[in-house]
């Protein structure tokens, strides 16, 4: 392998890598994002006074967190065409994905619910706020605050799964290596290189969430 | 309902491929994490760096990437892998790092104080670990080993890509030469959900045994 | 002017699985007075105090406010019986509180944690929520607090937000859960002052307070519990000089040596 050339051809991939990348990170954040208001849903459903919704929360995480990320969005992408509707890569792939979290966040953030002091949930109910704002307004912002950190790892491992969207046609950074690695018969360089490119991501991801987490401890 | 519970018999076949891939992997794997540690623990700095950026490189990729890179791209400098061994050699590498953080934190878990009073008594520092560091570190470790391998083997549908016949792959072959859907994914859910449930008990049952672990939550 | 009590218990009763908390306590709280509940630990002051604006659902007897039932649609007391969450915030409107530990939410600032019950309840613009807040903070001396987020503030500082938070909302009654207990004794007098201020522009307060000399000046009327139920009630007076409730006077006994030491000691109380 020359080296001059080798250089050159990765930069003539670069621009359709950064695409992918692009794809790779907006659909991990959208579905991190959606999967938050999941999760939120979630822990509610886990400690509502009806045995039925626990016991559905309770299945819910169990079963998204004790199989593969990739079956279940085969389940998202086909099972809707045999009943008649068809959803396109992107849409199954958000779908999945923000449910996959979802069941992860509900976990992540249910420490930060039970780590709010009652007294402050008493006070929002002695001054009539309703048990939706009281959830919303007092119990949320401050349960993101503390579980930050552990919702950017989430992420980190959501971009890592998305990878296996490319098997339901999403042109995310997996698929667009595995066409140029069809398209060039170089695939050792154009793999690497993409593995370059999700290395990049991730250590962004987990630096920003260093940071905000060093920022955190020095707030009183 | 019928033809659901006919594929039965295929998808136990290729639950038996999962799980041989998997454990193959997870116990290489395993080895080679306890090796890693056990090598950052005894030599010093320049190899705590490559330890670091192997732990790095590892985990922040994805685990398709690297299984593609040993399939697709080894071949390009001369090493071919079958599709079975190209996801058994690269599920080992990706996990053999998750491995190696995990006995680093079995490790970190044993107190000093400890072994400081084991050198104070006369303890022999081969003894101390054997008798003291060991078989708590390993306590430790056990449950999160099982939280390990359950991964590895939810990871390893990644694998049903290069067409091993794995769970994943029969169920969509059956899928695509069929042209029925809910069956072989409803299927395909449950098959991974007993397995890891499956491990995860056996895990739980087998950990409360040690006398002094920490149990999985 | 209504001869009717503002707020008024009858036969109130509560029991924890098989432990009866409350034992049928009667009592009636006119427009303008200072009621003070007073007693030993577990003598059920606070749960008293907290089946007044239903925060414990109390499961025997009759909370009224302002001649509505608080919390039950009518005579059954189990959960099923219950009155629906508006309805209940409905009837509970003109009551407010201030808690022991203060309650504040820690991620708003003062003047936020005084504007949001005005917001969100009772539907009021931001504007108008932010002028009505300041004016609160004002109220306890802390409008220059106003930005200020509750890491940041003392206890008897946060106290004061709280009461603040009490005030703004412009409620008819305020209920005080022993509101310097949590204080450090030299941020206990703040507190009092400023709760002796609100006695003096004559607002409603029912309290369970340890502060003695505090409830001996300002009530209008002591209520004595213990285990469960009123042993004795009156103004002052009769509690604190007259009371023939031999278990009052074993009560008060640390208190009144405390008073008689200052006395002869010669300070000022």
């Amino acid at each position: 392998m020359n080296g001059p050339d080798l250089l050159t051809r990765c930069i003539g991939y670069l621009p359709q890598l950064l695409d992918g990348a692009l794809t790779t990170f907006v659909l991990s954040g959208v579905a991190v994002c959606c999967g938050f208001f999941v999760g939120v849903f979630v822990y509610t459903m886990s400690v509502s006074d009806s045995r039925l919704m626990r016991g559905a929360a309770r299945v819910y995480v169990s079963v998204l967190r004790g199989t593969p990320v990739l079956a279940q969005l085969l389940v998202f992408y086909y099972v809707p065409s045999a009943l008649g509707l068809e959803l396109p890569g992107l849409a199954a792939a958000v779908i999945g994905l923000s449910l996959n979290t979802g069941a992860y966040q509900s976990q992540i953030l249910g420490a930060g619910f039970r780590s709010i002091a009652p007294g402050q949930i008493e006070a929002a109910s002695t001054f009539n706020l309703t048990r939706r704002q009281t959830l919303w307004h007092i119990e949320v912002p401050q349960v993101v605050r503390a579980t930050l950190p552990a919702l950017v790892s989430e992420m980190i491992d959501i971009v890592k799964a998305s990878a296996v969207v490319s098997v339901i046609s999403v042109t995310d950074l997996m698929r667009v290596s595995q066409q140029l690695s069809s398209s060039t018969y170089r695939p050792l360089e154009v793999y690497a290189l993409a593995a370059v490119f999700y290395l990049a991501i991730t250590s962004l991801l987990a630096g920003a969430g260093h940071v905000y987490a060093q920022r955190a401890a020095r707030r009183p | 309902m019928n033809t659901v519970i006919a594929l039965i018999p295929r998808f136990i076949e290729a639950m038996g491929v999962t799980l041989e891939v998997s454990v193959l992997a997870a116990l290489i794997g395993i080895a080679a994490g306890f090796a890693l540690n056990a090598m950052r623990l005894a030599f010093g700095h320049p190899f705590k760096l490559l330890y670091g950026a192997f732990v790095w490189l590892v985990r922040g990729t994805p685990y398709l990437s690297q299984l593609v890179i040993v399939y697709f791209g080894l071949p390009v400098v001369g090493i071919t892998l079958s599709a079975v061994q190209a996801t058994i050699v690269s599920l080992a590498f990706y996990s053999s790092a998750y491995f190696a953080e995990l006995f680093r934190a079995a490790w970190a878990s044993v107190p000093r104080g400890q072994l400081e009073a084991a050198a104070a008594f006369g303890v022999s520092r081969r003894d101390a670990f054997r008798s003291i560091e060991l078989p708590q570190a390993l306590a430790f470790a056990a449950p999160l080993i099982a939280n390990q391998t359950i991964l590895v083997i939810k990871e390893s549908a990644v694998a049903s890509i290069i067409t091993v016949p794995e769970l994943t792959m029969t169920a969509s072959d059956i899928v695509a030469s069929s042209y029925t859907y809910i069956g072989p994914y409803a299927l395909l859910i449950a098959c991974y959900w007993l397995l890891t449930q499956g491990v995860s008990v056996i895990a739980q049952a087998a950990t409360s045994r040690i006398p002094f672990s920490k149990k999985t939550s | 002017m209504s001869d009717l009590p503002i707020l008024k218990l009858h036969a109130v009763g509560k029991s924890y699985g098989e432990n009866r908390v409350l034992k049928g306590i009667d009592l009636d709280v006119m427009r303008g007075e200072i009621v003070t509940l007073i007693g030993p630990s577990g003598s059920g002051k606070t749960t008293a105090l907290r089946c007044m604006n239903f925060l414990e659902a109390y499961d025997e007897g009759e909370v009224w406010i302002k001649g509505q039932l608080l919390g039950y649609r009518s005579t059954g007391r189990t959960a099923k019986d219950r009155d629906s969450e508006a309805s209940i915030a409905e009837v509970r409107r003109p009551i407010s509180m201030v808690f022991q530990q203060f309650n504040l939410w820690p991620h708003m600032n003062a003047l936020d944690n005084v504007a949001t019950p005005l917001v969100l309840a009772k539907r009021t613009s931001k504007r108008e929520a932010r002028e009505k807040a300041l004016a609160a903070l004002k109220r306890v001396g802390l409008d220059h607090k106003a930005d200020a987020y509750p890491a940041r503030l003392s206890g008897g500082q946060q106290q004061r937000v709280g009461i603040a938070r009490a005030l703004a909302i412009e409620p008819e009654v305020i209920l005080l859960d022993e509101p310097t207990s949590a204080l450090d004794p030299e941020l206990v007098e703040e507190v009092l002052n400023v709760i002796r201020s609100l006695a003096q522009e004559g607002m409603t307060m029912v309290m369970v307070t340890h502060e003695m000399s505090f409830a001996a000046k300002i009530s209008d009327k002591v209520v004595f519990m213990e285990a469960g139920r009123i042993v004795e009630a009156g103004p002052p007076a009769q509690l604190f000089g007259n009371t023939r409730t031999p278990r009052l006077q074993q009560f008060l006994k640390p208190w009144l040596e405390r008073s008689l030491d200052f006395v002869s000691q010669g300070a000022t109380s």
